[in-house]
């Protein structure tokens, strides 16, 4: 009995906390400008599916948007989880007053912004402002923190016994690390990555300061940029099709992974 | 540092972490060179860290002294003229103020909302999963999307106002977003709507940490759910707290993505945090006043989130 009253009231605020938001944009991307302008939550009468699907890939750069976005997106993930597991494993290992400075160093941005004005300026001088390889060095630099900080305290639970009877076996250091270690770390890694997919995907304000140019814009860029061209009243029907369109990559990818991701969100390292 | 409360938070085995660091004495490694690679591990990572995070934060609380501008190629020393500026023209204060209150209500809403849902869902049951997945959706949407979403939804015929004006008597119109008094707490909202469905699981996982060994001896000495509440569960869940609280604050004090698509800091400068204001100073080519309202965000996470972990820590504790 108690339980039926939970759900139900779990349900009541599910509704306009989550079904009513997506139903609201889905159908209104759906529909032509005057039909979208009154917000409503019926279906269309007239099906603009095509029509607004063409003018945000045209007018809205969407496919230039999502190309930046991989190229910035992907190889930033990778490159943090590898050197940042790389550097977790060291600083989980030694007491050298040296790495444990370089820790401290490493994590702060866990809490603190990067700085965006003088990234710009550093950008500058070295050529890279406005480019997404600065854009994405910047981005490697301010997120990694997440991931050492995650992965240390994983390194130190683990137990010695594996690495070491590796380099018993005459392992060196670097086949420990990918053969031994790497696979033990899929666990942390793979939240790590969930949360690095999902901020750096949907990071708009650095991309406002470090990228320029439409040929580099990432898809949150490209939506406001679309969204702001329009001068006294958003298209609702336009701007919802580009919401649609910018949000569906990561939760197609969310779909596929969806358990994984929530176990390894709730029950973080234990199983994987 | 904070990692046991995350490994804790994350559910990770911290009994193991306990016994790892309470080995006697560093371990003897087993070959002689061992150690030596340690720095070339740590390098890549560290080095990049340095360029381009930690270089930059430095130069900020250069800039934040200067009188660099779009006008000029020369950057100059003008002390602390670009806080008097920005005090002068009305920026400043207020803005400090916007961005506390916006902290504070995320924080009230997201917490909220966050710590109900995880004592309803945390069972892991097949329906609960539903709903953890279901709550998690927004998660995944970028804030910048969450707020056309949102300014749709709080528009003055919007779904919103459809539903009150069903519910309740007469017709409501209320522009949510553009009411000087519902504004800022509306912006909050979104916020904490696009982050509640991750700090709920943080939360399920603290849950999941309790020992059922403790809640079972508090029944069977006779605490009601109300006591075991309070007096077990939210201390035990201290550690996903603290570690909730101090990323949420650190959000909510970084606060532009969602502001910038539903009210663009208006009505008025009713929604202006620091990072809206730096921005429009930027805009204006004035990059001197810009980092000095930069430093002031970071300043602000420092001063109010590290002491607050420090202190949430040292109850953890007790």
């Amino acid at each position: 009995m108690a339980s039926r009253i939970k759900y139900v009231g779990l349900t009541l605020f599910a509704i306009p906390w989550v079904v009513l938001p997506l139903w609201m944009v889905i159908v209104n991307a759906l529909k032509p400008l005057g039909e979208a302008q009154a917000l409503s939550l019926s279906l269309p009468h007239t099906w603009a599916f095509t029509d607004n699907l063409d003018t945000v890939v045209n007018d809205g750069h969407y496919l230039i948007g999502l190309r930046n976005s991989v190229l910035i997106t992907v190889p930033a993930i990778a490159i943090i989880l590898l050197l940042g597991s790389m550097a977790a494993w060291a600083f989980a290992r030694t007491q050298s007053r040296w790495l444990r400075a370089a820790y401290y160093l490493s994590t702060l941005s866990v809490l603190l912004p990067p700085a965006i004005i003088p990234s710009i300026y550093l950008l500058r001088e070295i050529g890279l402002d406005g480019t997404r390889l600065g854009y994405a060095l910047v981005t490697i630099a301010a997120r990694i923190g997440l991931v050492i900080f995650l992965t240390t305290g994983f390194v130190r639970a683990l137990p010695e016994d594996l690495e070491d009877a590796a380099s018993i076996d005459g392992a060196g250091p670097w086949q420990t690390y990918r053969h031994v270690l790497l696979p033990l770390l899929r666990p942390i890694l793979l939240v790590g990555g969930v949360i690095l997919m999902i901020t750096v995907w949907n990071d708009f304000f650095f991309a406002l300061f470090l990228l320029q140019g439409e040929g580099s814009a990432t898809l949150p860029l490209t939506l406001f940029q679309f969204a702001s061209s329009t001068v006294d009243t958003l298209s609702w029907n336009l701007v919802f099709m580009h919401v649609v369109l910018t949000s569906l990559p990561l939760i197609v990818v969310y779909l596929f992974v969806q358990r994984r991701v929530l176990s390894g969100l709730t029950e973080g390292a234990v199983k994987g | 540092m904070a990692s046991t409360t995350l490994t804790q938070a994350t559910g990770a085995p911290e009994q193991t972490a306990v016994r790892a660091s309470e080995q006697p004495g560093p371990r003897r490694r087993k070959s002689p060179r061992a150690g030596g690679h340690w720095p070339f591990f740590a390098l890549p990572a560290v080095v990049l860290v340095a360029v381009f995070f930690a270089l930059p934060f430095l130069l900020n609380a250069g800039f934040a002294f200067s009188d660099w501008s779009g006008f000029s190629e020369e950057i100059g020393f003008n002390g602390v003229d670009n806080f008097r500026t920005l005090i002068d023209q009305e920026i400043f204060w207020p803005a400090v103020r916007t961005t506390l209150m916006y902290a504070g209500f995320m924080l009230v809403f997201a917490i909220g909302i966050s710590l109900s849902l995880a004592l309803l869902l945390e069972q892991t049951t097949r329906i609960n999963t539903i709903f953890r997945s279901l709550f998690f959706v927004p998660v995944l949407i970028s804030p910048l999307a969450a707020g056309y979403i949102w300014k749709g939804m709080l528009a003055s015929n919007g779904p919103i106002n459809g539903m009150l004006s069903f519910l309740l008597p007469g017709t409501v119109d209320t522009a949510w977003l553009g009411d000087p008094t519902t504004a800022l707490p509306a912006v909050a909202l979104i916020e904490a709507w696009k982050w509640s469905g991750l700090i709920t699981l943080v939360y399920i996982a603290g849950l999941k940490a309790i020992p059922k060994e403790m809640l079972e001896a508090a029944m069977i000495d006779g605490a009601n759910a109300w006591t075991r509440f309070w007096r077990i569960r939210l201390r035990m869940l201290a550690p996903a707290l603290t570690f909730n609280v101090a990323v949420t604050l650190a959000i909510a004090l970084m606060a532009y993505d969602v502001i910038a698509p539903t009210t663009a800091g208006g009505p008025g400068d009713h929604t202006t945090t620091l990072n809206i204001a730096m921005r429009l100073q930027w805009g204006q080519s004035f990059f001197g006043p810009a980092s000095a309202l930069s430093l002031t965000v970071a300043v602000l996470i420092v001063v109010s989130a590290v002491p607050l972990v420090m202190w949430m820590r040292k109850k953890e504790v007790n």
